[in-house]
Formats: C-alpha cells, structure tokens, sequence
C-alpha cells in the first residue's frame, strides 16, 4: 500500500479510538468505534488475498452487528434515564445492560461472541493481527472501564469463565500460530473482563502486560514470518537468542511465576477471592493451564527440541534481515521480568 | 541471607565471563566458597529462628535444606563435566546458568518468610528444571517426562495459590513468623476441608504422594544428572517443607483429613519398594525408591508429632545425600556403558572396586543401617506411626525388608558376581568421580556423630 494512504488510514484509525477514549457522549463514543472499524477494512484487504476478503467480511459484520446493538442501548438508554453519559447507565434497567454487554464482548470477540477471532487473525497478515489484537482491544475496553458499575457482574463472570474455557481447549488443536495467538486472546480477555466489576485497574495492569507479550509474539514471529509451528522450528537456524525470547515471553503469556505473566492472574485471583469468588478463581486459574500447554508445545518445537537430534526441517538460506523489530529489547524485558515491581502496583488507585 | 543469594547469583558473570577452560573450575570452587557461608546458619538457637529481615529467615528446620541446596551445586556441577565435554562453551554456560539460577530459587525458597513468596519461588523452580530435562535430556521421552513434571506439579500448585490468598485475608498476613502468633483452629466444615486439600495437594504432588507421583519416574530417568540429582535431593524435599510449614494453620483438620494420605502412602510405599525389586533399568530403581521414602516422610508430617517431625527431617537429609550418591554412582555406569539397564554391567567391583565400596556405602545408607542419619529418620517415623496406629508396623516393617531386599539387589546385580564379557573398555575411576561419592558420604557419615543439627523443629 502507498505510504500516504497508509498514514491516512493508521490515522483514522488512531483517531478512531482516541475518540472513543476520550469522550463521555454516548454518540461520540459509537462514532468513534465505526471510524475505527471502517479504517480498519482497508488494512485487513490489504494482502489481496481472497483468504483476507473473507476475514474482512466477517469483521465488518460482526462489528457492525456490534456497533448496531451498542447503538439501539444507547438510544434505549437515552430513552429512558434522559441522558446520553457513559457513568450513569442505570444497572437496574435489564435490556440496556445486557445488550450493552453483549455489545461490547462481540466487540472485544469473547465467548459466545467468539467464532470471527480466530478465522479473522488467520485470515490476515501477521503486523494486521497485531494490531487486531491489540490495539482493537483499547477502545472497547476503555469504553467497559467507564462503565463498570452498572455492568451486571453475573453475567460478566459468565462471560469471563466461558472466555478462558474456550481460549484454553480452543487453542489445543491449532497448529496455525496466529490461531493459536487468536486464541489465547480469548482466553486473556476472560481474564481481564472476571476482575472489572471488582477492581478495573487490575483489567488495566493485565491489558498492557498481555499488550507487551502479544506485540513481542506477534515481532518474533514476523522476523522469519512464522505462521505454523512447522516453520517455528527452523527458527534456531535463523537466530537462537529470539528462540530463547519466545522461550521466556511465552512462558510468560502462560502465567508462570517468576515472570510478569503470573502477576496479573495472581492479583486477580487475590481480588475475586476478596470478594469471595473462589471457586471461580480456582477454576480461572486451573483452565489458565490448558493455555500454557498448547505455549509448551511451541516452545517444544523452537528452543527445547535442538540438540543432541537434528530436527528434519529443511534449513533456511541465510539473507540480510530486513525486518525492523522495534522496541523488541525493552519490551521483552518488561514484560518478563517485572515480577519484583509488582509492589509498585500499590501506587495505582 | 544476602551474604549467600548474592554471590549464588553473581556466580552468572562467573560463567559467562569465564574461559572456555576455566568454566568448570571458577564454577565448582565459587560454589563451594558459597558452601563455606552457608555453615554459620547451621548454628540454630534451639527453637527459635534467626530472622535476617523481613523477608528471609532460618530456622531449624530451613537451615539443613539450605545447607543440603549448597552443598549440591558443586557436587552437581562436578557430575555434570562429562556428558557436556562434548557441547560448545554457550551451551556448557547455558547449563550452568539453569543450575544456578535453580540454586539461587531454591536458597530464596528455603529461606522465605512470606508464603506467597515461597510460592513463586517454589513455581520458578520449575522453569530451569524444565529446561534442564526437556533440553539436555537424552531419549525422546524427556519430552513427556517434562510436560508431565512441569503440568503435575502446575495443577496441584494453583489451588495453593487461591488457598494462601484465602488465608491471607482471613488470618491478615501470610508472613510466617507472624502465623506463628496469629494461628487460629479452622472450622469442621466442608469448605475448611477443600481449603486443607488446597494447600495440601501442592505439596502431595511434589512428593510425591503414591497416586500422583507418575511424573517422578519419568522426570528422573529422563534428566541428566545434575537434574536428577536435584530433583532427588532438594525438589521433593521442598513438598515436604511446605507441608511442615503449613501443619500451623492447618490444625486440627489434619486429624480427619489425613487418613487417606496416609492409607495411600503405607500402600505405596510398598508398592514402589516392591515395583523396585522388579526394575531393570537402574535409574528407574532409584526413582521408585524416592517415592518409597518419601511415603515415609508424608506419613510423619500428617502425624504431627514431635518425634515424627524430627524423623521426617532427618530423613528428608539423609534420603537427599543418599538418593543423589545413588544417581552419581548410575550416571558413572552410564557414562561407561551409555545403558541405563542393569544387566549390562554386572560384576563391576572386579573393574573398579573404589566404585564398589561407594556403591556398598550407598546401598548400605539407603537401607537404612544403623548408625546412619537414615536409619535415625526412618527409625523415628516408624516408631511415631506405630504409637498412632499399632498395625502401620506391619506396613512399614515389611517396606523396610522389601528396601533392604532391592538394595541389596542393586548392589549384587552391578557389583558382585561374573562380570559379563562384552565390557572390555571399562575406563577406571575419575578422581571427578571418586571425590563426588566421597564428598557425598563424608556429611552422611559425619551427620552420624551429630544428629542434632538435622533433627529440626522439635527437638
């Protein structure tokens, strides 16, 4: 695609979730999301590919689906408290919030709102996954963030808890690696949405570390544009210290202690069972599981299987690199070893 | 405490600014410099505990684990020089990098106040023991061998987490001194009792306890040595550990809760010792031993009395120098004959007979002769369990002919007898090697004069 109209179409986009960020109107927030979504389309086309067609389609449908049901609450909302800000939607009004949460999990693509994630991420490159996966994630989320109160915390947790089962079994079968990263998506988005009713800043502290660990996958992986686990094996040829960084990242995306992964799970499973939801914390974080089994089996076919057996991949020519990795350093560095600032959560509110 | 953590974890610009030729020997005298500090912590005041701050203390019952940990460093990195001879010095570095950072997970272990710190810590031992089998493991089957280790112990594990947080808001901290102070009776009800399960099954596991304990045999067969070594010697002894540091908060659902632990332990103890009898491979023989006595301890601490509790410590001593003088003495036989199966090499003591007599003091330990540190451990346990319950005798005195019968095995099977004809290229015995076996039996044999030390909590 050419520079500028790329730039105007990253802009837009920008500006897409900047404005739904930013505003308190309700129609503000929905004209942000669909200058987001409808910027997003030409990205999703860019390869040309019928495989993106079809995972653009399905996008836009499932958005706009979204963006129809957030539109009709808004309007029912409007109807009837009279007002159109985002704080004072009245938790005991049943069809504004069960739409609007429904709304925004499609939005956000969490159980049973699931199907598009994953044949979406496949569908398109792996730079336009990242940023379906991350940045996509930022205004839906802040938008759940200003609402909390009046979202009704059963049917979140429902959410929630179906979101981590399906991300952790849907993930076992997939040798597909941005299935797989579609996949725990879905899982990790059920971890950030189980804690907002009790304490959003904790949805806030696992958004940005799942943030890091996703932008970091989703580098790694463009470097020798990886997208099974087939051509991840050949991945120590190309350079062995990036498998030791998918090592570490992925056991990190897990949640094993001692890396940053494990404090958002920790700190949400001590807030719900503050709040007295054990059971639920007990299941969360056993399911969580599933997800570190199909991360192991990668880390299986990068780093732990070398030697003393040759693996029975080809060998890769060695060119120039030419893929730029931003921000790889620091960002694999936060967010795997951070676990010792966790008392620096203590600063938040 | 730092005086210890921090030259453990500067021993990794020791590695990797080190010679290609001088990794093994800066590495092997740096540990045993750090062995050097750790010998003031033996000096225990009775029942208390020396509080070096906030976050890290020893008490009578961390100071012989923590003495144990550093003790095996050297003796691990010692074992290992032969099977890396042939690696390039980043990989030789990158082994040694996981042994110390193990090290420096487990001292932080042994050592922590706090509990949820224990709990990370006890998690982060198993990424480099991950690492350690999954990488540098010999067969395919290391693969299954560490998923298997690493998912056992995950699972058992995260119901701790909930269950510390949960006793965390109830009992307002987690901070052990402190616990010691505010410990409460935890209610009869249902819930108390998941919550006793919660905390217990992390540590069952880790054991392991005779139902879950498949990931043993596989994780040890599959490690190299330094991984078999120290998972024999310090991974299962921090289940026990843990188990002794929650018995406080766990009163008095241990009463109830605790008789199918123990029915499960008696029977496996049997069944292990007698799976022993019928083992060809010879690291399998000493893996299904492990489980063997450490069925012993876990029937000590659910017990909860104090002779039980010196017996359970000591013994966890005396089987983590034993259990890893057996590994030694199997790695040699596989390094000469690259088999794990007994057969193969028989009639050795015709070969090597400085071997022998280590394998003799081996077999002889892990049997528990008197006047040895084992035989102390197990003598207490049993005596404990037969004051709790006179038939556990039957059970216990019958595994500990059936340990005396496959040791003996062992040792007849490779030692004595008509060598086979196929081993002519037996190389003799390293000083490597003779001083690792030696270097194990001098604490066994000196602990013998003063078993105070190792005696823990209640003596």
């Amino acid at each position: 695609m050419k520079l500028p109209i790329l730039t105007i179409i990253m802009t837009t986009i920008f500006t897409g979730t900047m404005l739904t960020m930013i505003s308190s109107h309700w129609l503000l927030i929905w004209i942000g999301l669909e200058i987001n979504m409808l910027s997003i389309i030409p990205i999703l086309t860019k390869n040309q590919k019928p495989r993106s067609t079809e995972a653009a389609t399905k996008y836009f449908l499932t958005q706009a689906t979204a963006s129809m049901l957030l539109m009709f609450t808004i309007v029912f909302n409007a109807m009837h408290s009279g007002q159109w800000t985002t704080t004072n939607i009245d938790p005991n009004n049943m069809i504004v919030s069960l739409t609007m949460i429904i709304a925004l999990t499609m939005k956000l693509g969490m159980t049973p709102f699931h199907f598009w994630v994953p044949e979406v991420t496949q569908g398109v490159s792996l730079m336009t996954g990242m940023l379906l996966l991350t940045w996509q994630k930022l205004a839906p989320i802040s938008i759940m963030m200003q609402m909390f109160t009046s979202i009704n915390p059963i049917i979140l947790l429902l959410i929630a808890l179906m979101s981590v089962l399906v991300g952790g079994w849907g993930g076992l079968n997939q040798t597909q690696l941005r299935k797989i990263l579609a996949y725990s998506s879905i899982a990790h988005m059920g971890w950030m949405m189980a804690i907002l009713t009790f304490c959003p800043s904790l949805t806030m502290l696992n958004l940005l570390i799942y943030l890091m660990l996703t932008i970091i996958m989703f580098t790694m992986l463009n470097m020798n544009t990886n997208m099974t686990t087939l051509t991840l094996s050949n991945l120590w040829n190309k350079s062995p210290t990036i498998t030791m960084m998918i090592l570490i990242s992925l056991l990190s995306l897990g949640g094993l202690p001692p890396l940053t992964g494990f404090l958002p799970k920790w700190i949400i499973i001590q807030e719900l069972t503050k709040n007295n939801n054990i059971a639920m914390a007990t299941v969360m974080a056993i399911m969580a599981l599933l997800n570190l089994y199909f991360y192991m089996r990668l880390i299986y076919s990068t780093s732990l299987t070398l030697f003393p057996t040759p693996n029975n991949i080809k060998m890769k020519w060695q060119f120039q690199p030419k893929k730029r990795s931003l921000f790889l350093s620091p960002l694999i560095i936060l967010s795997t070893l951070t676990l010792p600032l966790s008392p620096v959560l203590s600063t938040l509110n | 405490m730092l005086k210890i953590i921090i030259p453990t974890i500067m021993l990794f610009p020791v590695i990797w600014y080190s010679n290609s030729t001088m990794i093994w020997i800066n590495m092997t005298s740096c540990s045993l410099m750090i062995n050097l500090m750790t010998l003031p912590l033996l000096n225990q005041a009775g029942n208390n505990s020396n509080n070096f701050s906030l976050t890290f203390f020893s008490d009578s019952l961390s100071s012989p684990l923590l003495m144990l940990t550093v003790w095996l460093l050297p003796l691990m990195i010692m074992a290992s020089q032969h099977h890396l001879m042939k690696e390039s010095p980043t990989r030789k570095k990158l082994y040694l990098s996981m042994l110390i950072s193990l090290q420096m997970f487990l001292i932080m272990t042994f050592s922590a106040t706090e509990l949820i710190l224990f709990y990370i810590l006890f998690e982060a031992t198993l990424i480099p023991t991950l690492i350690i089998i999954t990488r540098w493991g010999n067969q395919t089957e290391r693969l299954n061998a560490g998923l298997y280790f690493l998912f056992y112990t995950l699972i058992g594990s995260l119901p701790l987490l909930v269950a510390l947080i949960y006793v965390q808001i109830s009992l307002g901290s987690l901070n052990y001194l402190v616990m010691n102070m505010w410990f409460q009776d935890m209610s009869s009800s249902w819930s108390s009792n998941l919550l006793w399960l919660a905390c217990i099954m992390a540590f069952m596991v880790k054991m392991p306890l005779y139902g879950l304990h498949l990931w043993l045999p596989k994780a040890h067969v599959e490690a190299p040595i330094a991984g078999s070594m120290v998972l024999a010697a310090v991974l299962l002894k921090l289940g026990g550990y843990g188990m002794l540091r929650l018995t406080i908060i766990l009163n008095p659902t241990t009463k109830i809760m605790a008789y199918p632990f123990i029915m499960l332990c008696l029977w496996g103890m049997i069944m292990t010792s007698s799976i022993c009898l019928r083992q060809t491979d010879l690291k399998s023989l000493i893996a299904y031993s492990s489980v063997s006595h450490m069925a012993l301890v876990i029937v000590a601490i659910l017990m909860q009395t104090p002779w039980s509790f010196m017996g359970a410590t000591a013994l966890m001593i005396a089987h983590g120098l034993t259990s890893s003088m057996l590994f030694c003495l199997a790695n040699s036989n596989y390094e000469r004959i690259h088999s794990r199966t007994m057969l193969l090499a028989r009639g050795l003591q015709a070969f090597l007979p400085l071997m022998a007599t280590w394998w003799l003091l081996a077999s002889l330990t892990n049997l528990a002769l008197p006047p040895f540190i084992n035989l102390i451990g197990e003598l207490f346990v049993i005596m404990a369990s037969f004051s709790w319950s006179n038939v556990t005798i039957t059970m216990t005195g019958l595994n500990m002919l059936i340990t005396a019968l496959y040791s003996l095995y062992m040792l007849t099977m490779t030692q004595r007898g008509k060598f086979t004809y196929h081993i002519h290229n037996i190389k003799p015995s390293h000083t490597r090697e003779n001083t690792l076996m030696s270097m194990h039996m001098l604490p066994l044999i000196m602990l013998t004069f003063n078993p105070k030390i190792i005696m823990g909590l209640t003596y």
